[in-house]
């Protein structure tokens, strides 16, 4: 039998514009190419502006994972400023970022992966779903249905919560380099605490329960969508003074060895991506032959790594499960839950007391790399400063380790590998099965395709 | 309900504490759409070149929720974000909207639109022989589309995906369609916003404009006019550093040249927005941002004039009064 070239394109409910080809012999998919086709380029867009503009502006690189880039920034902005982080405001951005994370997980599984189980009713926008493989009872679809519509409002109460500190949200205002500007009142407090609550019930009663449900009607996605089993994350939910010690640990996880993350082994590769080297500087190249991604590869000590709640999950020993697709679904959830749990204990421990923020006036460094867990996973800035200019300012983002595209070695990065080898059961099944492989990486591609590299690789240590 | 009615209650209601604009909006929907026998308002939405913040903004909206919004205002037919479909089989959704509701459809577009390298910059979707960039998919169904909404910053603008140095070449959907397309700015866009315009355009048809194209029911009045701060302004008190509850003029806020209801309406059922947050407003809903806004905590007569920008086509107006 020939083999077929098929493209899977666009890929919806994600957030961005992804297309994905795949090659299939004999019913099973032997080569895939994922392509992140938006470029937009923030860190082009950072050269020259003042330093201090970055927790707003990289926030936009992301609508669904904004503050992300806004921790991360405000963590690069502490380290070049060397600033001391109050209590409270340690307490504060934990809380901010732990608000965007749970508004993503909520969102993820009921807006972008539930419909690739359930059968959604024949309306806008659920319109020739195409599923073929549905395998709940009429009435526990009905209630994952029903979930979908109250998950609206929770995924909505998460965001008021961060708002209630940050002012408004996607790109939230109030966490900034120092701390955080708005107060943590009383009434501050008890309201967030009431959504809390609110959302917490909902994940245990609803969340929780639906993805046991899912997993076990759909359990053989246990073994589908497997990679190569490296998994990498920087930590996450960071406290200290200077940002230094995550709540969750870092670690390189390949087989059984885990060692600590050294961001100096992270390296980045070109040769499937839009982008051309031009006297030292990477320039895009929308026409280059044999590219077809926006994404760079990227690599650590050599070799592509998973990212993620699950990568966190292992190797943080709160998740003993395996490595598919329906474990990365699995380990999202639980990871919702732990998080909920840790907002109402951080709520109970704020202080009531002033904006607890202390920005120094200049910064005292001229370089700074600044890494940590975000929603999708590892999230890196790094910048150069010249007085308080940016001459160089660097992002790598999960969606673009998970994403990455074939590299010089023709090495796959994760999602690739999770497409490959996999078994299509019938010829209508095509974009059920591998829709539910991709999105099981909770992909997204406006975080991917902003890497464009200055120059060299990361030095130093990070700023943490 | 007659639309000065509709435009003062959606101007009005956020302020008062009784946010049952749900009641209004889709009641009066629900009465316009029995008494002229018609549908929904049909959607296409198309994400272009931008961060996706404006469908996450979409689906914080409150009095009507989104579930509301999709059930009984609008027929969201194509959209990247929310669509069952995928693949070929949500393109052919697109098509057959596309022709079938002719002259009927509002395009709604998420992002600017890059030009350089033929557009190539964003390629909505890619079949075997062809990649069908955002310019391609706009100068298709521009044409076709009885409303075309450009929502957010990016499409309304070119925003934050057109900033220096702008290496895609990206621009607004003004700038790429010979016809009249309503701006609903932000960035990310208030929901109040965008759902109001949608149900606008169902009952009543398109909005009266600003000088921006943008709704004025929503974007005539300055951040500057109704801050709860203006006293502070007017006495000349000025804030120090982040976190002090005088005017912070002192620390970059654009509020006086920025068109937005934010004082009063606020962000995400309405609990809160920057200035409150202690924090400049940025002026996200401007043709100029974020060039115009940076640096962002710098006072804005001191603030650096875009560099090597051309000069914004409209005037820097559109908003009325201090």
């Amino acid at each position: 039998m020939s083999k077929k070239r098929v493209m899977f394109s666009p890929v919806t409910r994600l957030s961005g514009l992804l297309s994905v080809e795949v090659v299939e012999e004999r019913g099973g998919i032997i080569e895939a190419k994922a392509g992140g086709t938006l470029f937009r380029g923030i860190e082009a867009i950072m050269k020259g502006r003042h330093i201090t503009d970055a927790v707003y502006l990289t926030q936009r690189v992301c609508g669904i994972c904004s503050l992300a880039h806004g921790t991360v920034a405000g963590y690069l902005l502490d380290g070049l400023y060397d600033h001391e982080l109050p209590e409270n405001a340690q307490y504060l951005r934990n809380i901010m970022l732990a608000a965007d994370t749970l508004q993503n997980h909520i969102r993820h599984f009921y807006f972008f992966s539930l419909p690739d189980y359930v059968k959604m009713p024949e309306q806008p926008p659920f319109l020739n779903q195409n599923l073929h493989d549905h395998r709940l009872s009429q009435q526990d679809n009905a209630r994952l249905v029903n979930h979908y519509f109250r998950s609206v409002a929770v995924s909505q109460e998460c965001h008021q919560l961060l708002t209630v500190f940050g002012g408004k949200i996607p790109h939230q205002h109030s966490f900034v380099h120092g701390g955080v500007a708005v107060a943590p009142t009383a009434d501050k407090i008890s309201q967030c605490l009431a959504l809390i609550h609110s959302v917490h019930s909902f994940v245990k009663e609803c969340l929780v329960p639906d993805t046991e449900l899912i997993a076990s009607a759909y359990r053989d996605y246990f073994r589908i969508g497997g990679t190569p089993g490296r998994f990498l994350s920087f930590g996450m939910f960071r406290f200290g003074s200077k940002n230094q010690s995550p709540l969750w640990r870092s670690g390189v996880l390949a087989g059984a060895q885990l060692s600590v993350p050294d961001v100096r082994l992270i390296s980045e590769d070109i040769t499937s991506s839009w982008f051309v080297n031009a006297d030292g500087q990477e320039i895009p190249s929308p026409s280059k032959p044999a590219a077809y991604s926006y994404i760079k590869s990227v690599q650590y000590a050599g070799q592509t790594f998973e990212m993620g709640p699950l990568a966190r999950m292992l190797i943080n020993g709160f998740y003993r499960g395996g490595n598919s697709a329906m474990d990365r679904i699995y380990a999202r959830s639980m990871e919702t839950l732990l998080i909920t749990e840790l907002v109402i204990d951080w709520l109970n421990k704020l202080v009531p007391g002033p904006p607890p923020i202390q920005q120094k006036k200049v910064p005292v460094k001229e370089y700074a790399v600044a890494a940590t867990d975000v929603m999708r996973g590892a999230l890196l800035h790094s910048a150069r400063i010249k007085g308080e200019q940016v001459e160089e300012y660097r992002i790598i983002t999960p969606t673009a380790w998970n994403f990455s595209p074939k590299n010089n070695k023709v090495q796959t990065g994760p999602v690739e590998s999770a497409l490959t080898g996999t078994v299509i059961p019938g010829p209508d099944m095509l974009y059920t099965v591998l829709g539910r492989i991709i999105r099981s990486f909770d992909p997204c591609i406006s975080c991917g395709t902003h890497v464009l590299n200055a120059k060299g690789d990361l030095t130093g240590k990070m700023v943490f | 309900m007659q639309k000065e009615e509709f435009n003062y209650r959606c101007r009005e209601l956020s302020a008062g504490l009784d946010f049952q604009l749900t009641k209004y909006v889709l009641d009066t929907v629900q009465e316009h759409r029995k008494s002229k026998s018609a549908g929904k308002l049909p959607v296409i939405w198309i994400e272009t070149s931008d961060s996706g913040d404006n469908n996450i903004a979409f689906m914080n909206t409150t009095y009507p929720y989104l579930g509301q919004v999709l059930s009984g205002l609008i027929d969201l037919l194509y959209s990247n974000t929310f669509m069952a479909a995928q693949g070929k089989d949500a393109l052919n959704i697109l098509e057959q909207a596309a022709t079938e509701l002719r002259g009927k459809f509002t395009l709604v577009v998420e992002g600017a639109v890059p030009l350089k390298d033929n557009g190539l910059y964003t390629v909505i979707a890619r079949t075997e022989n062809y990649s069908l960039t955002a310019r391609d998919v706009l100068t298709w169904l521009g044409p076709l589309a009885k409303y075309v909404v450009a929502l957010g910053t990016c499409a309304s603008f070119g925003g934050v995906s057109a900033a220096r140095p702008n290496v895609a070449g990206s621009v607004g959907v003004r700038d790429v369609l010979k016809r009249e397309v309503i701006n609903v700015s932000g960035c990310p866009v208030n929901p109040d916003w965008f759902v109001g315009t949608l149900a606008h355009l169902l009952l009543f048809g398109a909005p009266e404009l600003d000088s921006l194209n943008r709704p004025a029911l929503f974007y005539g009045f300055t951040v500057h006019r109704h801050c709860q701060r203006r006293s502070y302004f007017d006495q000349g008190h000025f804030a120090e550093k982040l976190g002090d509850l005088e005017c912070m003029f002192s620390l970059g806020c654009v509020g006086p040249r920025t068109g937005a209801d934010c004082p009063y309406r606020q962000w995400i059922n309405h609990v809160n927005w920057p200035v409150r947050a202690n924090t400049p407003c940025i002026g996200c809903t401007n043709e100029d941002f974020p060039d115009g806004s940076s640096p962002f905590f710098t006072p804005l007569p001191e603030k650096n004039p875009p560099p090597h920008e051309e000069q914004p086509a409209a005037s820097k107006g559109g908003a009325k009064g201090e």
